[in-house]
């Protein structure tokens, strides 16, 4: 291994960090803006009690699931009950790598340009669905190994969830793929940077961009879908057994699975960093551009992020069987039908 | 650099395939399965195929192991006991049929050394989507049709083998709805699985009724 391959290793290992940081912050302050906002819908106060409104609330959640006891159940299958957790959180974060989250920025008064990807090859969007469908390994082992029957419910039920909803998930995706005529995420946000980066393509697959938004959220087990862990039904789900630091994780694995599917849904249908005028205003390839480019893609992920949110104060709960005919007679035809329209689009305007 | 990694992935191909076979429990053995497709996964990268990886997690590892785990989970299985080895004579032909796999190996080892080694530049688009994408809809568009309807037959088969036939149209299971049980059947030769039909009632009185059975459900509550 000579000195370049050391720096470039160095260099991308930095970078995994960084991401991995700033998403893990983006999450916990995520958990808290859903505990003030439910308050707020609810007409009660959240948690407001550590520090300024209740800011280090995250750090002090934080700090309560690390010094409490670890229970493991008796006859519970040890190995494959720790592995569960770590396999949920890692096929989470394991998916960070690939968004583009921003232009390449160049630094002022040097020369160093930044590119604000940690890894981009040819097929990140195949990467993504690959890794997010291993993720759902970690829920079903949780379940099984915990030895309780409101757990393998909880699993079996997630399982079969998203075996479900994975399919209508991936199809609405083909219609993004015939537009852009790649599977790279960063050449896909590049191809709705047009029209004063406002070329999204959601004007052009707006059934498509329906269909994942339902999909997704019941990817993610969040209302209205969210019957692994009915807690009506089922106590806590798959992890009614889980305490302490390895319930965290499942958590922490809940919310980036969030935070990943509304950065999917930025960047194939909402232009990804693109804002629109931005290029006008600042020019492209310059630090404010890349700046405004940022901050407007943390906007529109912040703002679904919200969507999930209201969505959880609102809405009540899926029945399963209603959960099952809705996947599979509705969204999945409908996902179909959004391929046919788009593919006709493009055949009849081939430069659209 | 490039040996590490590979010695990494495949010496976690072969254990995770040891452990398939040797592991007592099946749901270990799906486990490391999954950590065989996955180290290949890796192998596939290191080989420039990219999508063929990505096609491998996303198909093995996301979706015929997970239905492959959830029916194991579903049924429940106990860990194998260990059972006396049984078809004896199935020992020398398999101790054959592995020297055969072995002598194979070794031809390829063999004839990989001899032949003269290309590396792929990197220039060309071997392995990335549009090659695959436009071969695949090209020059080999009959055996992609022929697996897709390969594929479709498989569909057809399932569902004729799950749909319940002797069902009328209107028949509907409903939750809370009693059951009778097979055993009230068994001994009194009507038929047990051909003229089956599911009732909609709250009570197993009532069911009997409807089922024509409110006889027979007597007199074994008399006795």
């Amino acid at each position: 291994m000579d000195s370049q391959t050391a720096i470039d290793v160095a260099l991308k290992l930095v970078a995994i960090t960084v991401a991995f940081t700033v998403v893990l912050l983006i999450v916990a302050y995520t958990v808290l803006a859903e505990r003030r906002i439910l308050g707020f819908i609810q007409g009660r106060l959240g948690p407001n009690r550590v520090g300024y409104g209740g800011i280090l609330q995250p750090f002090a959640d934080l700090l309560k699931f690390i010094l409490k006891e670890d229970i493991v159940p008796d006859k519970s299958t040890r190995f494959v009950y720790f592995l569960a957790p770590v396999v949920a959180t890692m096929a989470a974060l394991m998916t960070m790598i690939v968004y583009p989250f921003g232009p390449e920025i160049p630094i002022p008064f040097t020369n160093i340009v930044i590119p604000l990807t940690v890894a981009r090859f040819d097929i990140s969007l195949l990467y993504v669905l690959g890794v997010t469908s291993v993720g759902v390994y970690g829920i079903m082992l949780a379940g099984w190994s915990s030895n309780n029957k409101y757990s393998l419910m909880g699993g079996l039920r997630a399982s079969a969830q998203m075996i479900s909803y994975e399919l209508a998930l991936g199809l609405s995706l083909i219609g993004v793929i015939l537009l852009a005529g790649t599977l790279d995420l960063a050449q896909i946000v590049e191809m709705q940077s047009g029209w004063h980066g406002a070329r999204w393509f959601i004007f052009f697959h707006p059934l498509g961009f329906i269909i994942y938004m339902i999909a997704a959220i019941a990817e993610t087990n969040r209302v209205p879908f969210d019957l692994p862990e009915a807690e009506t039904e089922l106590v806590a789900g798959f992890h009614t057994e889980y305490s302490a630091m390895k319930f965290a994780l499942f958590f922490l694995a809940e919310y980036i699975n969030m935070f990943t599917v509304s950065m999917l849904a930025t960047t194939l249908f909402l232009g990804g960093w693109n804002v629109p005028f931005a290029e006008d205003i600042f020019g492209r390839g310059t630090f404010l551009f890349g700046l405004v480019s940022v901050l407007g893609f943390l906007l529109k992920i912040i703002f679904f992020l919200f969507l999930y949110i209201w969505l959880r104060g609102t809405l009540p709960r899926f029945r399963f069987d209603q959960l099952m005919n809705f996947g599979w007679k509705v969204l999945l035809p409908f996902a179909l039908l959004s391929i046919f329209i788009t593919a006709t689009l493009i055949f009849l305007f081939p430069n659209l | 650099m490039l040996v590490l990694l590979f010695i990494l992935f495949a010496g976690m191909a072969i254990g995770c395939a040891l452990a398939v076979v040797a592991q007592r429990n099946p749901l270990y053995s799906a486990i490391s399965l999954i950590g065989v497709f996955i180290s290949l996964a890796c192998l596939y990268v290191m080989l420039a195929a990219p999508f063929i990886a990505a096609v491998q997690v996303i198909v093995y590892a996301g979706a015929i192991m997970v239905l492959v785990v959830f029916v194991i989970m579903l049924l429940n299985v106990e860990e194998e006991a260990h059972q006396r080895p049984r078809l004896k004579f199935l020992l020398p032909l398999a101790i054959g049929l592995a020297a055969v796999l072995i002598a194979e190996v070794a031809f390829i080892l063999v004839s990989v050394q001899q032949s003269p080694v290309t590396a792929i530049s990197n220039g060309t688009d071997v392995g990335v989507t549009h090659s695959i994408g436009s071969a695949l809809f090209t020059r080999y568009l009959l055996p992609f049709e022929i697996t897709s309807i390969l594929l479709l037959m498989a569909i057809v088969g399932a569902m004729t083998l799950a749909r319940r036939s002797a069902l009328p149209p209107n028949a509907r299971v409903v939750p809370g709805a009693q059951v009778l049980p097979v055993t009230m059947f068994r001994d009194t030769g009507l038929p047990t699985h051909d003229d089956m039909r599911a009732v909609e009632t709250d009570s197993t009185d009532e069911a009997a009724r409807l089922l024509g059975v409110a006889e027979l459900r007597d007199q074994s509550k008399r006795e």
